[in-house]
């Protein structure tokens, strides 16, 4: 135990020699989270449509009424402004102005009336695909309501839907906690992947290697002072993000503390095994952004619906540690949850560190072998 | 000719460290790949579960609909009333759709049932499209029952879709993906660059050398913009090859606009380098600045969505420009004219940062 505290005093030395780098650290993520917070997200709204009406009637006017009223679209009528209006839609849309151009073909009022069978033309861009969907969604739900209309679909199929947790379906309550999560694995696991790196580069590393200490304490010594910088890291994160975003904390704020803590040291460790096998500073950075940036925003539910992902890679995100985390999260500051909703994550985000640790102890345990 | 045994020293001081190389050039590829192939931004198999209190036939008849469609992933079925607030709570499913026995006169002579969803907003995106969805499935359904009693109205809703037929996300992500590698080898290894020499106390060396400022400002840049073209080409031929995504513009201009960026990142990573004291500080602040340049520039959320008093930070984000233009090239095919605004933004900002960072370094180096 001595020991180990002797080496956390000289790593707190360490940290705080240097203090523009450690304001770098407490000022990084507020600004993260106060850029990412406003900037980031997935609300479709504003989407340019084009619409060509040739056919100029009565039913006609009321669709063109029924997608005009909807929020998610900004209709420009094309005929009115060109004189060819088809070639300059496709020109917009190429250009990426308009989403989509709407054809009304010229009998479309006549057949509503005689109650025939008619069709709406649409060209759609699909270069973002998951753009592309929503507004074919969009529209879908635009013709069957018109059709509704007519026939009165309510009067037969009652259907009540109400949205729990977040009745104004608001996605700041579903970015703000997860980028809490990620940010948090990304600075945690980059705080502690410069440490063995560095002193490898600067090859202080041999005189820890000849002192007495063991190496799961040199491991551990490591480790721990980054968790007070980490504490301190995570209750600016969730302190911005709280005031700046109004979201809820239904939850008890205990509960996400200790989960927290295990999640912290789960980045912690990651970067420490990371700086182990790393033998520059920058190769344990670009390591600690391969690991953390894109399965952190991509495998862990950040943006892409868990449920959705192909069977593969939804094992893997398993080993994503922002994935138990993000759940964690969530439930807890949006649905309330409790304690004994999480015992899963609870037991994978105890085992990671456990595992992490390990691991790094046998490597370094090895580096050390060899250099002798 | 003095430059060129700098920049043989920078390419054996690179090459030295054999796993950064590897890590350089294999781990990207591979998650590429991985991404690549398996990642869908498509909603899909969202986990509900459905309470059926009604046994009625139209009942079956929709839930058996629901089962069909990829959107529903029905994990449960139970006949009998839950506690549906607690199930959502726990996180296992979405949403919980029960069905009832209408009362209602006038429809209960369809015997349809009643349906109550209700959803978890967490995810706000999923739950308003699953509802959406909902609905359309059963208003079909009944139209269909409608049509059947000779009371036809039906729009065909005909839509034809432009540069991504088959809505594979990986054409969208794929060629982005490339640049956002550009963006991460070159910024790291340049921002290491010179603060290393600062480190190993070796810069006063180079310095006392007959090389001029610029002269080893160039040394400097060179081999890191050689290996990040290299880097480059290998992840384009990447997705063209395997993924078989199309290139259906020009991949001249495509690579002038990328070599482009390249200066710009280039000399943002040395102005890092040559204002850091350590190395540590240097990589802190490019790690930083990469990924603000990655989550703003639209390669993972459309920046529309940006407010517009912060749309300033898209407009001086040269990685967005870069990600427009090889998506116009890639998928859209256009021509230049569509895309020459954000070109020569793109160099505005190119030249600017590059000014910026040579008079800066000359400035450090006549210290």
């Amino acid at each position: 135990m001595k020991r180990i505290k002797a080496l956390i005093i000289k790593e707190t030395h360490h940290i705080l020699r240097d203090p523009t780098s450690l304001l770098i650290v407490f000022l990084m993520p507020i600004l993260m989270i106060i850029i990412y917070g406003y900037c980031i997200n997935f609300d479709l709204n504003n989407v340019n449509a084009g619409i060509i009406d040739l056919s100029n009637g009565e039913n006609s006017k009321k669709l063109i009424k029924k997608f005009m009223n909807n929020r998610y679209f900004t209709i420009e009528d094309l005929k009115e402004k060109h004189s060819d209006p088809l070639k300059e839609g496709e020109k917009l849309l190429r250009s990426g102005y308009l989403k989509e151009i709407i054809i009304i073909p010229a009998d479309f009022s006549k057949k509503i009336e005689k109650g025939r069978k008619t069709e709406v033309g649409i060209i759609l861009d699909g270069s973002d695909s998951n753009v592309a969907n929503l507004i074919y969604q969009y529209n879908e739900l635009i013709l069957l309501d018109f059709q509704d209309d007519f026939q009165n679909l309510n009067n037969f199929l009652k259907i009540k839907t109400k949205v729990l947790f977040n009745p104004d379906v608001k996605s700041s309550f579903f970015f703000i906690p997860g980028l809490i999560a990620v940010l948090l694995l990304m600075i945690t696991t980059l705080l502690t992947s410069l440490t063995i790196s560095r002193e490898k580069e600067s090859g202080s590393i041999e005189l820890i290697f000849i002192s007495p200490l063991k190496s799961f304490e040199i491991i551990l010594g490591k480790t721990i002072p980054y968790i007070f910088v980490s504490l301190i890291v995570e209750v600016l994160i969730l302190l911005f993000g709280k005031i700046l975003f109004n979201i809820p904390f239904r939850g008890n704020m205990m509960v996400l503390f200790v989960f927290s803590i295990l999640y912290i040291i789960t980045g912690l460790s990651l970067g420490i095994l990371i700086s182990t096998i790393a033998s520059t500073q920058e190769m344990a950075m670009f390591a600690t952004l391969l690991t953390t940036l894109l399965p952190s925003i991509m495998l862990s539910g950040f943006i892409f619906p868990l449920d959705s992902l192909h069977p593969i890679l939804k094992g893997f995100s398993y080993i994503v540690p922002a994935t138990h985390f993000l759940k964690i999260i969530r439930g807890v500051v949006v649905k309330g949850a409790e304690i004994k909703h999480f015992m899963f994550e609870g037991i994978i985000l105890t085992i990671f560190p456990v595992v992490l640790i390990t691991i790094s102890n046998i490597k370094f345990s090895k580096i050390r072998e060899r250099s002798k | 000719m003095r430059i060129f045994y700098l920049v043989k020293k920078e390419f054996i001081e690179i090459f030295r460290q054999k796993e950064l190389l590897t890590l350089l050039f294999i781990a990207p590829i591979i998650q590429i790949i991985i991404l690549g192939y398996i990642v869908k931004t498509d909603v899909e198999n969202i986990p509900i579960e459905i309470i059926n209190l009604s046994k009625s036939k139209t009942s079956y008849r929709i839930i058996n609909r629901i089962k069909n469609t990829p959107l529903f992933n029905v994990k449960h079925i139970s006949y009998k009333n839950r506690d549906s607030i607690n199930t959502l709570k726990e996180g296992n499913v979405k949403a919980v759709i029960t069905f009832r026995d209408s009362f209602d006169k006038n429809r209960a002579m369809l015997k349809y049932p009643e349906i109550q969803i209700l959803m978890d907003g967490t995810d706000s995106n999923t739950s308003s499209i699953a509802a959406g969805y909902f609905n359309g499935i059963s208003k079909k359904y009944i139209l269909t029952d409608i049509e059947k009693m000779d009371k036809k109205l039906s729009i065909k809703n005909k839509t034809l879709i432009r540069f991504n037929p088959a809505l594979k996300s990986i054409n969208y992500m794929g060629p982005g993906i490339v640049a956002l590698l550009l963006t991460i080898v070159s910024l790291f290894l340049a921002s290491a660059s010179i603060v290393r020499e600062k480190e190993q106390q070796t810069m006063d060396t180079l310095l006392i050398s007959r090389l001029t400022s610029i002269e080893i400002y160039i040394g400097k840049a060179l081999p890191i913009a050689i290996i990040g073209i290299i880097n480059m080409s290998f992840g384009i031929s990447v997705v063209m090859i395997w993924f078989k995504i199309p290139i259906r513009g020009n991949l001249f201009i495509l690579l002038i606009s990328a070599i482009i960026f390249l200066y710009a990142i280039l000399s943002y990573g040395l102005l890092i380098s040559t204002i850091a004291s350590t190395k540590q500080q240097a990589l802190f602040f490019s790690w930083f600045s990469m990924i603000t340049f990655i989550l703003l520039s639209g390669l993972f959320t459309p920046t529309e969505n940006i407010p517009s008093n912060l749309q300033f930070l898209v407009k001086i984000n040269p990685l967005s420009y870069l990600i427009k233009i090889i998506r116009e090239i890639f998928l859209k095919g256009n021509g230049i004219e569509y895309f020459y605004k954000d070109l020569l933004c793109l160099s505005f900002i190119a030249i600017l940062v590059i000014s910026i960072s040579i008079l800066n370094f000359k400035r450090f180096t006549s210290k």
